[in-house]
């Protein structure tokens, strides 16, 4: 049964940056509904049975997050997670760059049913664009009153606040970017203690990604129930799903979480003219690769768990019979070594052996018993991590060593340099 | 590089917007990456001045405010060129050609990554996902988006850079830029500044940091030296034996 | 809600054990003897999770967890070691041995190293890199003090995080990212701390390391003693390591918590190359038409006693003195009252330099008192100049308790933190400090009239509250000279006035225990010069031919802390421990060896060794009535502190710096660069007013004198205003000089060889 969209609606049709227009097609109205007449814990009620699932990678039930917030009186922060940067994923800048209100609305719903009387956007430092769109959007609102103290007549008010990021992928993950958002490196922080218990300045704290706050209006305006009939009941809801790589037209398409990949390959165009898809990455550059006998999977993310990969981010990249999987392999490994916090031994020197050693086989210099080290290495570097970064360098290239080890070892035959 | 340049002017222009920021948040230290990004936006980099401003402003030692800016990749602690170009080098670019797109590159431009042409115009990186990998491959330019690349599209916006006519506007430039802006290593080598330090090869009084002193005594202990046999002995020895009648 | 706290049960390795709640496993395993390895762990810093060696295995949770940061829960069955831990391990080492140097054969802390223990425990022997390990600078000349090597660190972030969380000076940061993280300074400046030394103990590997000590010795080689730091009153414990008669280096006592916490300043830690420089005298020297002649002990001894009996014989015992005793053990110092008391004199004091009182009265506090206060009130000269380790207690009160800091006059605070400052102790009275319930005052002894102003506030708040007092003075066992009585009672003249009787020429005999009055002695080394000149007979104790040493008739070698057996008390009146580390250069004697070989030449009787150790240890130190107590000040110096009127010109402040003196400092060539240049220094504020740079030559002008060619240097934290110059520079002894006293800059001229 076809699900209509909501998150993307409208954008290449109208300019939904423009408050007047999203307003028109019923904008922050729920915004106005749930502080003039919910109770916080009832908007978490609401969440909690919609069944949403962060939509930043992680997966996390949303409406549980939220209620890890302890009741001990101290202030609450919101933080929107816009950072960005899994390779592959692009659906974020969409919305921030395309629907500001949206996400703003969202926000808002969302800090309110923390009780946050304050609300941050970390937006990714490359995003210059989505920066400006959003702060005049931000200016827009706030100067239709939506935004502040004591809105809409009543006690009730929350501020927000755009912090641009610099350059670190390691910022997505939540305790990096509270670091980075309190002006520091932005390197994780152990847990325990976890973000909902000491966050943004040692406050409680809870973070959310883009596309999950975006959400919010519409779970209100159509009840939970609409939300959790979409897709398995386990994982519903609909997605924006970014989808590249050998595919025709690539693009954000927003589907009902249990589609399949094949449907999704169809949207993005199916394969480039004479070409077949024999491998794809569904979650990310930290996911581990499917391929073509799993195309009719369900996309979700308990299936995409149960056969040994994610549903991450939602995004999906294709990769045809022309693909160099050592070349892909190493962008890949190159991109975490490079981004890389430096904190935990494993992921500082495991990953950055690991490319190193991956550019030597590229330029002819491997050995056979270098891809039997590869293997053995990223095996050996993950689960003992401070943060995910670590663990996310091992899925993908396990995966195409073990399917496609022949490109691998034609490039060990090739050698052009003596060892 | 010498600085042609007025600080006390860049101060005085970033200063109110500092202030704006401080006042957004609860604590205002959170406010440093924005006043850096302040700082690059009206220089063209991050300054050391710009550093000890930040650090003055925020109750930061010096050191800490480093620390920070040195973990981020878009902060250029060095001068760089007036358009920076950023190539996408991460998976879905590299699926759709992005490495022959970053090799014209630099053939065009006679640079290799992390450089900085001679004209001091453009500096160019390769640097992962930019989140536009329906548009691959892609790149940035002074942190606007550059879609769709192929070699005659990077020969036009060359072409308008040049001209002076592109969509995005350059960065100031206040300082002629260097071959590369990358900082190879941030520890130094010597630490200047302390009152008398002593050099690594003529440590004085304080012990050797290099161990230079103590492979000089070994090596030239002159127990050791006369029993070591240098070229110009053995000729000489040889010789010697020669005159002597030795057999060899 | 009762106040015991709730224990919890678990199982490490098979052991059942209970222990507190909230105890990190890594703690709770050391009480079953199981060590588990950590680098980035420890106990005074904390958890960081970082360096992933510390893996062990928690049933009942899948992955491997750190034992540094899992709290311990009940019924937790955990596994130390075992296949699962081993691979963990296995792998942690072989990712930190990879890009690892090779170093071990020229490396220091090869024999000491955590890295070579867990590599030899845990490691996998062989490495499987193809490639060259990656090349980063080596023997980076850090600051004075301290060498890094990039290649050896193993980012475990001790270092850092002690100059965070301990020091709160924050030199060390770790810059750049990933592979390439470096540990480093701000660009240009070097690592300049007073605790810079304590990295080097801290690092796991050798990637820092002490410049005094780097290619000298194999800690195999060494022998060790724990005995107690004299450099200064804090009074820290210290393991000496000697080889073949020689310190070679000094390291921290993890376990005392009583002082140190494990903690060692760079004085007490670097200040012992003198032990063994050939300067020492080494034999009694008398001073015959102006030339040294060497004497034997036997021979000087009996001149003593005999100048001693002539001088009582025909000038009574009142033209005797003893002055000194501030750096000897409670022991010698009890001995030289003793001594010079038995032949009825009574003109006996160990005040030779500023510091004019050491105990604090009888609300006296101990080390961890500090930590509770609530409020901190500083006067006078820093904890940071005098006692280190002290300063690190004030740091912590503020860092972990938020301590609030109240500076009085110009002192200078060595940190950046929040704080309000009164210009006098009576001022303080327009705070609020009496919504405090614990508070801390803290006085360098060395003006009575600001001592007894503030003691009085002090009490003013004593009813129902906590107040601690502390004097962090300059002298090293001030308090232990003060408490065996070397103070002059009824009828003595104190320092002051037997230096005024020998300008008098009132003097017949004058002794010097281990001091140093013409450099440090207020009143300027002119006045000191002069004063002894006019005593017919001087008698030195001292290791090195001192300003003071060249100028008396006998000279006799003794022997420094670390040679010595005895007792000293901390700036708090504990009592601590001093046990010989090395032995002492043939020829010297120790000063109660002295002072016993004088009492049986004299014919006096000495106290057993039991009671002596009573009297030096177990009986309790003499206290005074607080700050300012009368009975150790003439009159005069107790007059009320007159707001002078407003003079033109800089108030002077005279630090202390702990690298100054004419003594074992001087005579220590391993401490090059840590000697103080003699400087100025002014705020930006006061510099820009004046016309000075920093760099810049100036001679400071009073009436007391001038000092000429002092170094201009600009410092944050200083107060507008004021002056700052060192105390005790050989080359520029400010003893003429008052802190509070206008002075004038003058002659201001820009160093040759500088644009």
């Amino acid at each position: 049964m076809p699900v209509s969209k909501v998150l993307t609606r409208g954008i290449g049709e109208v300019d939904l940056r423009d408050l007047k227009v999203y307003r028109r097609r019923g904008g922050y109205r729920q915004w106005k509904r749930v502080i003039t007449e919910l109770q916080p814990v009832e908007v978490v009620d609401l969440v909690s049975k919609s069944n949403l699932r962060g939509r930043g990678g992680a997966g996390f039930p949303t409406g549980r997050k939220w209620g890890f917030l302890p009741n001990n009186g101290r202030p609450r922060y919101m933080v929107c997670n816009s950072d960005e940067a899994e390779p592959g994923t692009f659906k974020d800048r969409m919305l921030i760059e395309e629907t500001p209100h949206q996400v703003i609305e969202g926000m808002l719903i969302g800090a309110y049913a923390i009780g946050a009387k304050q609300a941050f956007i970390y937006i990714r430092g490359e995003f210059k664009r989505g920066y400006e769109v959003f702060t005049k959007a931000l200016a827009d609102a706030r100067d239709a009153g939506l935004i502040g103290e004591k809105l809409f007549g009543t006690e009730h008010g929350v501020e927000i606040t755009i912090h641009r990021g610099a350059g670190a992928y390691i910022c997505g993950e939540e305790t990096a970017l509270l670091n980075s958002l309190e002006g520091r490196r932005g390197e994780p922080r152990l847990k325990p203690p976890f973000p909902a218990i000491k966050g943004l300045y040692d406050e409680p704290t809870v973070v959310n990604n883009v596309e999950t706050l975006a959400f919010l209006p519409y779970i209100l305006k159509n009840g939970p129930e609409w939300f959790a009939q979409i897709g398995p009941p386990k994982s519903p809801g609909l997605k924006v799903v970014s989808v590249s790589g050998h595919v025709k037209k690539p693009g954000n398409f927003e589907v009902a979480l249990g589609t399949t990949l094949r449907k999704l390959l169809a949207l993005a165009g199916g394969p480039r003219d004479g070409r077949k898809i024999i491998a794809v990455q569904p979650g990310g550059g930290s996911s581990a690769c499917l391929f073509e006998e799993h195309l009719d999977l369900s996309y979700d993310f308990d299936t995409m768990a149960a056969n040994g990969t994610m549903l991450g981010s939602g995004a999906v990249v294709f990769f045809d019979d022309t693909t160099d999987f050592v070349k892909a392999a190493h962008a890949l490994v190159r991109f975490f070594a490079h981004e890389s916090c430096g904190q935990c031994t494993p992921c500082r020197e495991g990953g950055h052996w690991l490319e190193v050693t991956l550019e030597r086989i590229l330029h002819g210099g491997g050995l056979d018993s270098d891809i039997d080290m590869l293997v053995a290495v990223a095996r050996q570097l993950t689960g003992i991590n401070l943060c995910p970064l670590g663990d996310s360098i091992e899925p993908f290239l396990a995966s195409v060593v073990k399917r496609f080890e022949s490109q691998f070892r034609g490039y060990v035959r090739k050698r052009a340099i003596a060892v | 590089m010498t600085a042609s340049r007025d600080f006390a002017e860049t101060l005085a222009k970033v200063k109110p917007e500092a202030e704006r920021l401080m006042a957004q948040y609860p604590q205002k230290r959170s406010a440093l990456l924005s006043i850096l990004h302040a700082f690059q936006n009206a220089e063209g980099w991050v300054s050391p001045e710009a550093l000890a401003a930040a650090a003055e402003m925020l109750d930061l030692p010096v050191s800490v405010v480093e620390s920070t800016a040195s973990f981020y990749t878009l902060f250029f602690r060095r001068p760089v060129g007036q358009y920076v170009l950023q190539v996408c080098r991460n998976l879905s670019c590299q699926l759709n050609g992005a490495e022959e797109i970053m090799a014209y590159c630099r053939e065009k431009l006679n640079v290799r990554h992390f450089e900085t042409t001679y004209d001091g115009r453009f500096s160019y990186e390769e640097v992962e996902c930019l989140a536009a990998c329906d548009r691959a491959p892609c790149m940035q330019v002074n942190l606007e988006f550059v879609y769709d690349l192929t070699r005659e599209k990077i020969d036009e916006i060359l072409l308008a850079m040049n001209a002076g006519n592109f969509e995005v506007a350059p960065l100031p430039q206040t300082v002629k830029p260097d071959v590369t802006w990358f900082v190879a290593h941030e520890g130094e080598k010597k630490s200047p500044g302390a009152q008398g330090v002593s050099s690594p090869n003529d440590p004085g009084g304080i012990g050797d940091p290099s161990g230079r002193q103590m492979i000089e005594r070994i090596v030239r202990d002159p127990r050791l030296v006369e029993a070591r046999p240098t070229a110009e002995r053995l000729v000489r020895d040889g010789a010697a034996r020669l005159e002597a009648g030795a057999e060899h | 809600m009762n106040g015991a706290p709730k224990e919890v049960t678990l199982t490490i390795d098979g052991t059942q054990l209970t222990v507190p709640e909230g105890t990190l496993l890594v703690e709770a395993a050391k009480r079953i003897k199981t060590d588990i390895p950590v680098y980035c762990y420890h106990p005074k810093l904390g958890p960081a999770g970082l360096c992933r060696i510390c893996l062990v295995d928690v049933e009942k949770t899948p992955k491997l967890q750190i034992a540094c940061n899992t709290t311990v829960a009940e019924g937790m069955v955990v596994h130390t070691y075992g296949p699962k831990v081993e691979d963990g391990r296995r792998a942690v080492l072989e990712f930190l041995l990879l890009n690892h140097p090779l170093d071990c054969p020229i490396c220091d802390k090869g024999g000491e190293c955590d890295l070579q223990d867990y590599s030899i425990a845990y490691g996998q022997g062989a490495s499987r890199l193809a490639d060259p390990k990656e090349i980063k600078p080596k023997a980076i000349d850090l600051g004075p003090t301290i060498v890094l090597d990039d290649e050896r660190c193993i980012v475990c972030q001790r270092c850092t995080r002690f100059d965070e969380i301990i020091t709160l000076e924050r030199s060390l940061v770790v810059k750049d990212r990933g592979q390439r993280d470096v540990i480093a300074t701000a660009t240009g400046t070097p690592y300049v701390s007073m605790f810079s030394g304590n990295v080097t103990e801290l690092c796991p590997v050798g990637a820092l390391t002490s410049k005094t000590y780097r290619f000298k010795s194999r800690p195999w080689d060494l022998n060790r003693s724990l005995t107690t730091c004299v450099q200064c009153s804090a009074g820290c414990a210290i393991n000496v390591d000697e080889r073949h008669g020689e310190v070679l280096r000094t390291m921290s006592v993890p376990g005392d918590d009583a002082v140190s916490e494990g903690w060692l300043c760079d004085r007490g830690r670097y200040n012992v190359g003198f032990y063994s420089d050939p300067r020492r005298l080494t034999s009694p020297l008398l001073r015959r038409d102006g030339e040294w002649v060497q004497l034997g002990w036997d021979d000087a001894i009996d001149l003593w006693a005999k100048t001693l009996r002539e001088a009582v014989d025909s000038a009574g015992p009142k033209s005797l003195a003893a002055l000194g005793g501030g750096r000897l053990t409670n022991e010698e110092a009890y001995l030289v009252g003793h001594v010079f008391r038995a032949l009825g004199c009574e003109n006996i004091d160990w005040r030779t330099g500023r510091q004019r009182q050491a105990s604090p009265g009888p609300r006296g506090g101990t080390y961890a008192d500090v930590e509770s206060a609530q409020a901190l009130v500083l006067v006078g000269v820093p904890a940071a100049q005098t006692a280190p380790i002290m300063s690190l207690r004030i740091r912590k009160a503020v860092s972990q308790r938020g301590a609030r800091m109240i500076l009085v006059g110009d002192y200078v605070l060595p940190i950046r933190v929040a704080h309000d400052r009164v210009a006098r102790p009576r001022d303080l009275a327009s705070l609020d400090l009496d919504r405090y319930e614990r508070i801390a005052f803290f006085w360098d002894g060395i003006d009575p009239r600001v001592g007894s102003e503030l003691n009085e506030f002090a009490e003013s708040l004593a009813e129902g509250r906590k107040i601690f007092t502390y004097i962090n003075g300059e002298t090293p066992n001030a308090r232990g000279a003060e408490g065996m009585g070397l103070v002059p009672r009824s009828g003595g003249r104190d320092s002051v006035g037997i230096l005024a009787a020998a300008h008098d020429g009132n003097l017949r005999a004058l002794a010097i225990f281990a001091a140093n009055p013409v450099l440090h002695m207020p009143g300027g080394a002119n006045f000191v010069r002069g004063a002894i000149k006019n005593v017919p007979f001087v008698v030195t104790t001292e290791l090195f031919m001192t300003p003071t040493a060249e100028r008396s008739t006998l000279v006799l070698p003794a022997r420094g802390p670390f040679e010595k057996s005895g007792h000293t008390f901390d700036l708090t009146g504990a009592a601590r421990v001093l046990r010989p580390g090395v032995a002492a250069p043939t020829g010297t004697l120790s000063d109660l060896e002295i002072l016993i070989a004088l009492a049986s030449a004299l014919g006096v009787d000495v106290p057993g060794p039991v009671a002596l150790h009573r009297q030096a240890v177990l009986h309790a130190p003499w206290v005074a009535s607080g700050f300012g107590d009368p009975a150790l000040f003439a009159e005069g110096e107790l007059k009320a502190l007159r707001a002078g009127p407003k003079a033109s010109g800089l108030r002077l402040v005279i630090a202390a710096d702990l690298f100054s003196g004419g003594g074992t400092v001087y005579h220590d060539d391993r401490l090059g660069e840590l000697r103080p240049l003699a400087t100025a220094t002014l705020s930006e504020h006061t510099a820009a007013v004046a016309g000075v740079h920093d760099g810049d030559l100036v001679d400071l002008v009073a009436a007391e004198g001038t000092l000429s060619g002092l170094v201009v240097r600009l410092a944050p934290n200083h107060v507008d205003g004021t002056v700052t110059i060192l105390e005790g520079l050989p080359d520029a002894p400010a003893s003429a000089f008052e802190s509070g006293q206008t002075v004038a800059l003058a002659n201001v001229r820009v160093p040759a060889g500088v644009a």
